[in-house]
């Protein structure tokens, strides 16, 4: 499987020179799988270039929306394929006893926030919320939970031949309780995330910005790395960077993460930091893929 | 680093329930459907005389033998009359007035509110249990905070 970052930003896009080097674009994550086929994790900001880079002729499309703020799905009425007539795009959510996720999602892609309307949208979409219990796209189980965040979220595990990845952006496990003497099973994302390969994971803030934003539905550095030793994690990739946290800002966050886990008995090299069009490779890496468009 | 290997993960609706009574001092049981004690927090502990770590995850037996409730003469009352079974049964909040036994022996009255817990994915996983001694003055200790929980 080959991870690429499109998107790794939290709460709100934040472009500028002192942020190129992680990006500005917000949550958007591309699996390719063993099998050829493209997973995409939200739809930040960070999709509209992916699309960009996807082939013309690629017609199956699927996302898996963890939840519907507005930074893992601003991207989505930005998406080119969502305008292409042959596009076939199945996109997964959070159920809610409110509305159906196409109904949550066309409050946002709908006047006067927009100037088209979900039914406008040339290709044929689909929303569906996600399973209950496990399935499959392209070869690879999928399984979705609910976790600790503000308002119905989910994390995901996708597990394709040898590898998986765990993807919670937005997650607050340690809200209100220390994580280090918890019951593992009394741990959100506890079950999705033990012994990922590639644990994506929310990292907010640093130990010293968290009391003022406790109940934020975001982690501390201390926390994530906290809830990466207690799940086995093999990698951990920092993620849903804070607005205000320029590229230097991260460079330390990053250098003090990876410090923090040697002090835990990890291995630093085990602790990165997402940065758009940053790649890793787990297990085996798709050998048919489509050609991809430089962009 | 190695994953430990627990039990199953409880559902969100439940981690966020225990999170929830962990940082209040009003007393609190958690319970399973199946009516296992899955948390009590420290405002609990205080009026039954052990903290929650001392005692663990509780069967249903074993917890009602152990701390009640009893009626007026001191027999346990029937789980189904509880306000914890009749919140799971109803799927609806429950109260009453009961008795229960602390560690060392001694009995209080207290005033039982229960509340379904129903999950968005796992529908009713359990119910929380409130409670407040009747007696003014303990009830006062405990609903400021002003208690010690004896380890």
């Amino acid at each position: 499987m080959r991870v690429r970052v499109w998107g790794a930003r939290g709460s709100v896009p934040a472009p500028g020179p002192e942020m190129n080097r992680y990006g500005g674009n917000t949550s958007c994550v591309e699996l390719t799988l063993a099998s050829g086929e493209t997973l995409i994790l939200d739809a930040g900001t960070g999709i509209r270039t992916l699309g960009f880079s996807l082939p013309p002729d690629l017609a199956r499309i699927n996302i898996l929306l963890t939840h519907l703020h507005l930074d893992h799905i601003q991207g989505l009425m930005f998406f080119p394929p969502c305008f292409r007539t042959e596009s076939i795009i199945r996109i997964f959510g959070p159920s809610s006893p409110e509305a159906s996720l196409e109904a949550r999602i066309a409050r946002y892609i709908s006047a006067p926030l927009s100037p088209v309307e979900v039914r406008e949208l040339p290709c044929d979409v689909s929303f569906l919320d996600a399973p209950a219990t496990e399935w499959e796209i392209g070869g690879c189980t999928i399984r979705a939970e609910a976790v600790t965040h503000r308002g119905p979220t989910l994390g995901y595990r996708i597990t394709d031949r040898d590898a998986t990845v765990c993807y919670i952006p937005d997650h607050e496990p340690g809200l209100g309780t220390d994580l280090a003497e918890l019951g593992s099973e009394w741990i959100s994302g506890f079950d999705l995330a033990r012994e990922a390969d590639l644990l994506i994971h929310d990292c907010q803030y640093t130990d010293e910005e968290y009391p003022g934003h406790e109940g934020w539905g975001h982690s501390p550095v201390n926390d994530t790395l906290t809830f990466a030793s207690r799940v086995g994690a093999r990698r951990t990739l920092l993620f849903h960077h804070d607005p205000l946290h320029t590229d230097g800002f991260l460079d330390d966050l990053h250098r003090t993460a990876r410090r923090r886990w040697g002090e835990l008995g990890g291995d630093p090299e085990q602790i990165a930091i997402a940065a758009e069009r940053a790649e890793i490779a787990i297990g085996a890496v798709p050998a048919s893929a489509p050609a991809r468009l430089a962009v | 680093m190695r994953a430990e290997m627990p039990g199953p993960q409880k559902p969100l609706e439940l981690i966020l329930a225990r999170n929830l009574l962990t940082s209040v001092t009003t007393p609190a049981f958690l319970v399973a459907r199946d009516g296992t004690l899955l948390f009590y927090n420290e405002g609990a502990g205080a009026l039954i005389g052990r903290p929650f770590e001392d005692i663990g995850q509780l069967g249903i037996e074993e917890w009602t033998r152990r701390f009640g409730p009893f009626d007026d003469g001191g027999e346990p009352l029937p789980f189904a009359e509880l306000p914890l079974t009749r919140a799971l049964r109803e799927g609806r909040p429950a109260h009453d007035e009961l008795t229960v036994r602390s560690a060392d022996g001694v009995k209080h009255r207290i005033a039982a509110s229960a509340m379904p817990i129903v999950g968005a994915a796992s529908g009713a996983s359990g119910a929380m249990v409130i409670f407040w001694p009747v007696d003014d003055e303990q009830a006062r200790e405990v609903t400021t905070g002003r208690h010690e929980v004896s380890r």
